[in-house]
């Protein structure tokens, strides 16, 4: 029988992957493999992104070779005329798993083009060489059972293949030579040996047929073995130049031997091989696990050359170095990242008369600054920019040091000569520097030129503290600077401060005074940081936001203006010719939020406050016209309690992030440490001593990273630098051609919503969160038409997995009147959830940014907590031993939203189910309910909200529960909830990974059906459909769930099915480990299998499917998967021939 | 974090020191047991992967019994070494060598055995797909040495990663046993993709010549069957065994198990012996890593003098998830 039947199709839309190979041509190009994804970078000005192409289709990307234009230059690092232009045609062989095909890239990099069809291999290759000693070139390739292939490559025809008699399997492998015949292939075996063969050596001159191993009939023999490693050889290289073969092992070294001329006259190489250097330096592995790539000084005595981190905790998946063209001393590195990120850098090479030789810079140890001057150093900055270094001396002396030298520049009398504060600014080019004194007064004069100065008593008594403040007015016009001195009794005066030039006697300052501010009363009543921000309520206006040593925030408004009249010039001069009024209070304060040991800075970026304190705390600060609020508080590492500024990385201001990315520079211990919070890592280091002393940190001018630079310090009455300040010239440039995501594995994904770009409907956005291993939580665009992936904002608030999410839409807060519609922005509450027992909630806003033109999301913290937060404030924790379950929450859902609270219902590892609400202005978590009726693990929970039930699964069975007991006693004290489910089933062999519970009102009687889905770890696909009634026996309601129905596939997947997404009314798709996207439907007769999509995304941990907008019903959705990476699907639905499942012989035709 | 923390999150962790077992593995290979019978009517038998050695250690209790039957033969195989059980003799090598195989094979003296197990996992390299094919390698080169030493009828079992080509792993037993199941025992994690395959009763297809010097290759896709994206065709039963009532291994359990016990830590019953990252770890726990600023050239028998009794805790970093 046939009909029409409908079927779905699945189209990838947008993938992130590990990036598994890359590779340079010339110094123009960088190709890059991402799952079966072959992409084409130009370098040249900035680098950018020109042609994608999947070219292996299910296999990925592990290896990309060039062809050489001509002979006698495959492995050779030398620089190499000969290379094709790139006005020619670029032939590459793109390999990986049994995968191999040609591609070209189009003269001057205009695209990639595919050259011939997908070869399937009979093994795994590991390396692929062109041989271009041949007629005709040709392509010898080694693969996984030692052994290896030569192949014709445009038809794909084997034509000899040869196996050495050293039957084993290999990790790795290079197969290394011009021609078939001279060819030798070194392998990395598993039992800690690279053995080296030749394989044209027997096999020759006999042909044989493609995919027969029968002509393969004497075996070579190993010519030599290098033995010295204790692990497996995961990675090798060979330097033709040198006749150096280095080795990486799972032991964690690499090694480097001389194995002298490899292929052609040279045979194996020298008799006895020997090991030249054994390198210890990495944390974990050497495949990349620590995320650094290292750069020896091969020269050296195997030092370190230079670290370069670069990618989110999973660490590097592939890497690439540049051949150093003629004339350029310069070449690229590039490194993948299994987040999905490509890092590239430029690196200058200091010597050319060795092309090992990559070296940078030597770093030297700590160096003294030669200071010579009266007094002991108490405050060092840097002006200029560069390296010139100024420091206030405790004998009231002012000195520069520029080229080299130090020279002073003033000397304050007898009033400055036992205690100083200094400060220095450039103000319209010229820097100008700002002494106070024990005695209330402050000498500000032009560094250029001192005698221009300006003495001002500020005070009666000590001046604690100076701070330069620009004040502007909007973004772009330049602002004006004012000096705030904190002196006695916590009066902060200020003036504004302008250079002025005369003919005769040079610069000279004008300065003005302005009403002070006054601190709010208490022990150290002292300034320690101000800035201001311009806020748009109406008109534009200015704020102050100042922090003091009692680790307040304070918000101060300038007096207000007499006038109308808005000018600022105006303003100040009626000020100033006004007289000075009473001291301005704050209106508005947060006391004490840093901690007792004060604030240490704050600073704006884009409309956003962000402060810093001695409580190891970044605070991202919301203004308001009189309000002041915290709105997300980044925490620095473990035991890095001194923070003392954040460090905006600049490239990133272009980027996506609402809030700006930055580095927190601060002490840790004894050192100084630049602390970046997304990627979690210290990516500056210098060993200063500790806190309570004045720094200066220079970064080297192009480095966008901000992590090469050079920290200025006083340790021990002395300046220091963290290294030479002589070569002022950068040698590392990085840059990041395409952002990663998380590091590890992605465990759970989630929609929030759809964006576009404001004018231009055509330009949608998804929006999705995911969380994972690494323990953050990241909001992400996804724009589905360009497959392009932007990170919106990264949270790293848990402390653990982040194992699941949910999310409640909520309108835009704040302008809920004309917002939402007008710039289509959209508000949600986000929660999350994994190990140690910890939830947090977030309110997200995602808008369009107007200046980049792209997606922005603002993050707000509402609550966090954690199930053994009161264990973690217990003082002797450290003498006993916790006795609680680790507890991990696995699964959780949405039981209520309302307007107060939100109810969560959380699954479990302890084997509890637990109800908490979350309340949004009250920022309070409130644990509810909790039953440990199942004793396992509980792994999945989905709500069905209407009639308060909810279902929970564990060990291979779905237990339902009936909530409205717990939903209905409002005070927390009732623990009214019940204490065995109303319906248990079991379903699964094992654990039950995914539940989705649809509901359906039924057309003929008013009872409730709901239909539940379930994924087991035992590959199978269950549906139930459940009518529920309600029970009315005397005063009691009770619920009468009743099985209606029940329809499995048993084997769904041929791997567990951990995720499951409900696509319409009765269809799911579903993931697996096993690597394929699912649709299924269910009908009359039972459950059908829709269609089915390979995706690159291993370790399927969570899905998430939605309509896609403008798509009719039952076709057009979306489905997202993520596990390592992550991959957005389109579905679409088309009719075809019926064909009768299970039927084979149909099938088959 | 303290050393009870693993205690508390890995029950069969905790479990398998407090029964002496070297891995927590053991309870893998008895729960299977459990199910299938294995180690019916075994007396000669094959542990491939051997090291530490925990399925040794059942094979060696289970089929030796009380008095030390001089009949059972156990061959023990790993690239590690492994401290000696028993009634068990080792090889170390390489299972996908072939000297390997043929040592094993020697061992046998033509006679043939009634068991062959392989419980290995490749030293992971990150990439995922090279994880699994190397996985799927190690099976098939078992597979191969079974060819050669089991006797038709017996039972050959060996752990599988359920990822993407499972199917044509299945396909390839199929053809030598006429019975394949996937079973996952109760204290493998429901989260990790391990499972394991029990073939039952070795009948390979007539004919059949095993032939040690050429590999097993995986089966590929048949792409008219459309096996890569059409249904799952290839009906493998799948059976989750062990007790019901036995711990749960994801569940997170209290270090107190029950009121009348007290709870104590037990260190490791047998710790690894050398394992490749020992140096490393060596260096960096006394900070000798190479930095920016320091060589990290050390005569390569500086290991032999560090203490190999000091700290011997598997490493942190190897194995520590969180
Ligand atoms: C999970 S452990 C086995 C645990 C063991 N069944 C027990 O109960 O103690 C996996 C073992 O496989 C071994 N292995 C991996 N590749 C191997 C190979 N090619 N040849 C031999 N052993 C290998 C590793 O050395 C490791 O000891």
């Amino acid at each position: 029988m046939t009909s029409a039947e409908s079927c779905t199709v699945l189209e990838s839309c947008a993938l992130v992957a590990p990036v598994t190979a890359l590779e340079f041509l010339r110094d123009d190009y960088l190709l890059t493999g991402e799952g079966p994804i072959l992409t084409l970078f130009s370098l040249e000005g900035s680098p950018r992104l020109r042609a994608s192409q999947n070219v292996l289709q299910n296999f990925r990307i592990h290896g990309i070779r060039p062809k050489p234009q001509t002979r006698h230059d495959a492995h050779d690092a030398k620089p190499n005329p000969d290379q094709p232009t790139s006005d020619e045609i670029t032939e590459l062989a793109i390999f990986g798993g049994k995968g191999l095909r040609l591609i070209n890239v189009s003269p001057c990099g205009r695209g990639l083009e595919v050259a011939g069809p997908l070869m399937e291999l009979q093994d795994w290759v590991l390396d692929v060489s062109w041989l271009m000693d041949e007629p005709c070139p040709l392509l010898g390739v080694s693969i996984a059972h030692n052994a290896a292939i030569l192949l014709e490559p445009q038809s794909g025809k084997v034509l000899s293949l040869c196996s050495c008699a050293e039957a084993c399997l290999l990790y790795s492998a290079l197969l290394i030579g011009q021609s078939w015949e001279e060819s030798v292939l070194v392998g990395g075996t598993v039992f800690n040996q690279l053995v080296l063969w030749r394989p044209g050596r027997t096999g020759t001159g006999r042909q044989c047929q493609a995919g027969t191993q029968a002509c393969a009939l004497t075996d070579a023999q190993v010519e030599r073995r290098l033995l010295g490693h204790s692990g497996v050889i995961f990675s090798l290289f060979y330097l033709q130049s040198s006749g150096w073969l280095a080795s990486a092992s799972d032991d964690r070294s690499v090694r480097l031997w001389h194995v002298g001329e490899l292929s052609g006259s040279g045979g194996c190489g020298v008799e006895v091989p020997t090991c030249l250097r054994v390198l210890y330096g990495h944390q974990a592995r050497v495949a990349g696990e620590d995320g650094a790539c290292l750069l020896w000084e091969w020269e050296g005595e195997g030092r370190v050359g230079r670290t370069l981190k670069s990618h989110r905790s999973g660490g590097i998946r592939s890497l690439a170095v540049s051949n150093a063209s003629v004339g350029k001393r310069s070449r690229w590195v590039a490194t993948g990242g299994a987040d999905g990120g490509v890092r590239l850098w430029k690196v200058v090479e200091q010597s050319t008369n060795s092309e090992l030789k990559v070296e940078v810079e030597k770093e030297d140890s700590q160096m003294y600054l030669g200071f010579e001057g009266i007094g002991c150093p108490k405050v060092v900055r840097s002006v200029g920019g560069g390296h010139t270094v100024v420091t206030c001396t405790d004998q009231g002396q002012v000195s520069m040091r520029q080229d080299g030298s130090w020279k002073e520049i003033w000397h304050g009398g007898p009033d400055f000569q036992s205690y100083c504060v200094m400060e220095v600014v450039c103000i319209q080019g010229v820097w100008v520097c700002a002494v106070g004194n024990l005695n209330g007064g402050v000498q500000v004069f032009p560094l250029r030129q001192p005698g221009g100065g300006t003495f001002l008593q500020a005070s009666e008594g000590k001046i604690h503290s100076l701070q330069w403040v620009e004040r502007r007015i909007g973004a772009c016009s330049r602002g004006s600077w004012c000096l705030l001195a904190s002196g006695s009794e916590g009066l902060v005066q200020r003036w504004t401060v302008e250079v002025a030039e005369n003919e005769e006697t040079g610069l000279f300052l004008v300065l003005r005074k302005m009403t002070p501010f006054l601190l709010p009363p208490c022990a150290k009543q002292w300034l320690t940081a101000a800035v201001t921000v311009t806020i748009h309520s109406g008109k534009k206006k200015v704020l102050w936001v100042c922090g003091d040593r009692r680790g307040s925030l304070l918000l101060y408004k300038d007096e207000k203006e007499k006038s109308q009249r808005e000018s600022v010039q105006e303003e100040d001069t009626q000020e100033s010719v006004v007289g000075i009024n009473a001291p301005i209070p704050a209106v508005a304060t947060l006391f004490g939020v840093h901690g007792k040991q004060g604030v240490t800075s704050v600073c704006e970026r884009r409309g956003v406050c962000y402060s810093t304190g001695r409580d190891g705390c970044v605070r991202v600060l919301a203004l308001n016209k009189d309000s002041l609020n915290v709105r997300r508080v980044h925490h620095a590492c473990k035991g890095m309690d001194w923070l003392e500024k954040v460090l905006f990385l600049d490239y990133s201001e272009k980027g996506t992030f609402f809030e700006a990315r930055f580095l927190m520079a601060g002490f840790h211990s004894v050192e100084f440490v630049l602390w970046d919070p997304i990627r979690q890592e210290k990516v500056f280091t210098a060993a200063c001593g500790g806190g309570h002393r004045s720094w200066a940190y220079i970064p080297s001018s192009g480095d966008q990273t901000l992590e090469q630079g050079t920290l200025i310090f006083i340790k021990q009455g002395t300046i220091m630098a963290s290294r030479s300040l002589a070569s002022s010239t950068t040698e590392i440039r990085g840059h990041t051609l395409r952002e990663g995501l998380h590091g590890r594995g992605l465990a759970c994904v989630c929609r929030l919503g759809e964006l576009s770009k404001p004018g231009d409907s055509s330009e949608k956005w998804e929006v999705l969160v995911t969380g994972g291993e690494d323990t953050t939580v990241n909001v992400l665009a996804v724009r589905p038409d360009q497959g392009t992936v932007k990170v919106l904002a990264v949270i790293a608030d848990h402390i653990s997995n982040v194992r699941t999410l949910a999310a409640v839409p909520r309108g835009a807060k704040g302008d809920e009147t004309n917002g939402r519609c007008r710039d289509m922005s959209f508000s949600t509450l986000v929660f999350s959830a994994g190990g140690r027992a910890q939830l947090q909630c977030y309110r997200l806003l995602i808008g369009w940014d107007e200046q980049t033109n792209l997606p922005t999301c603002q993050v707000t913290q509402i609550a966090g907590h954690r199930l053994d937060e009161k264990w973690e404030r217990r003082r002797n924790r450290h003498k006993t031993v916790k006795m609680d379950p680790e507890t991990r929450y696995m699964s959780m859902a949405v039981v209520q939203d309302g307007v107060e609270e939100v109810l969560l219902a959380l699954a479990c590892s302890d084997g509890a189910v637990r109800i908490f609400s979350v309340g949004e202005d009250s920022r309070k978590v409130e644990l509810l309910w909790e039953s440990f009726y199942h004793q396992r693990c509980v792994l999945s929970v989905a709500s069905y909200s209407l009639e308060d039930i909810y279902g929970k699964t564990v060990n291979g069975a779905v237990a339902l529960w009936d909530l409205t007991a717990v939903l209905d006693s409002k005070s927390g004290d009732s623990w009214l909830g019940p204490s065995v489910p109303c319906l248990s089933v079991p379903v699964h062999q094992s654990g039950v990974n995914a539940l989705v519970i649809s509901k359906q009102r039924h057309q003929q009687t008013p009872d409730d059906i709901i239909t539940m889905a379930t994924g087991g770890d035992d590959g199978q696909l269950s549906v139930m459909k459940i009518k529920v009634e309600m029970n009315q026996s005397d005063q009691t309601e009770s619920l009468c769930p009743q099985l209606l129905s029940h329809w499995s596939v048993p084997l769904a997947h041929s791997a567990p099915l951990t995720a499951l997404t409900t696509l319409s009314s009765a269809r799911w798709a579903s993931a697996s480990p096993d690597q394929r996207v699912c649709v299924w439907r269910l009908c009359d007769d039972g459950l059908h299998h829709q269609g089915a999509m390979f995706t690159h995304t291993a370790d399927a941990a969570g899905v998430w499917a939605w309509q896609r907008e403008g798509a009719n019903i039952q076709g057009g959705a979306y489905v997202v998967v993520c596990g390592q990476g992550l991959q957005l699907l389109k579905t679409k639905e088309i009719e075809r021939r019926k064909v009768v499942f299970g039927d084979r012989n149909k099938q088959k035709m | 974090m303290g050393r009870s923390s693993k205690d508390k999150r890995d029950i069969y962790y905790r479990l398998a020191k407090e029964e002496g077992w070297r891995a927590r593995s053991a309870f893998k290979l008895l729960q299977l047991d459990e199910e299938f019978n294995l180690f019916k009517g075994v007396s000669r038998a094959v542990d491939l992967c051997a090291a530490p050695g925990s399925w040794s250690q059942v094979l060696s209790r289970k089929l030796r019994g009380k008095e030390s039957n001089e009949d059972v033969k156990i061959v023990a195989v790993d690239l590690q070494a492994m401290a000696p059980l028993p009634g068990v003799t080792q090889i170390q090598g390489d299972i996908t060598k072939i000297s390997t195989a043929q040592e094993i094979i020697r061992h046998f003296e033509g006679q043939s055995a009634d068991l062959v197990v392989c419980d290995g996992a490749p030293d992971v390299t990150g990439l995922h797909d090279v994880d699994e094919y190397i996985q799927a390698q190690l099976l098939l080169a078992a597979l191969n040495i079974t060819t050669h030493v089991l006797k038709p009828g017996g039972n050959f079992v060996a752990k599988i990663f359920r990822g993407k080509d499972v199917t044509l792993l299945y396909s390839q037993l199929k053809i030598f046993f006429s019975s394949v199941t996937c079973a996952k025992p109760r204290s493998s994690r429901n989260s990790s993709i391990e499972a394991f395959v029990v073939c039952q009763n070795y009948s390979p297809p007539e004919g059949y010549v095993p032939n040690m010097s050429n590999p097993l290759l995986d089966h590929s896709y048949d792409v008219d069957f459309n096996q890569l994206e059409g249904p799952n065709r290839i009906i493998v039963p799948f059976l989750a065994c062990g007790d019901l009532s036995a711990f749960d291994s994801d569940r997170t359990y209290p270090l107190q198990l029950d009121s009348s016990k007290e709870y104590q830590y037990l260190p490791p019953t047998q710790p690894p012996i050398r394992p490749p990252y020992q140096k490393a770890c060596h260096l960096r726990r006394n900070n000798l890593l190479a930095k920016e600023d320091s060589a990290s050239v050390l005569p390569d028998d500086a290991l032999s003098a560090m203490s190999l009794d000091s700290k011997q805790e598997t490493d942190t970093a190897a194995s520590g998830s969180r």
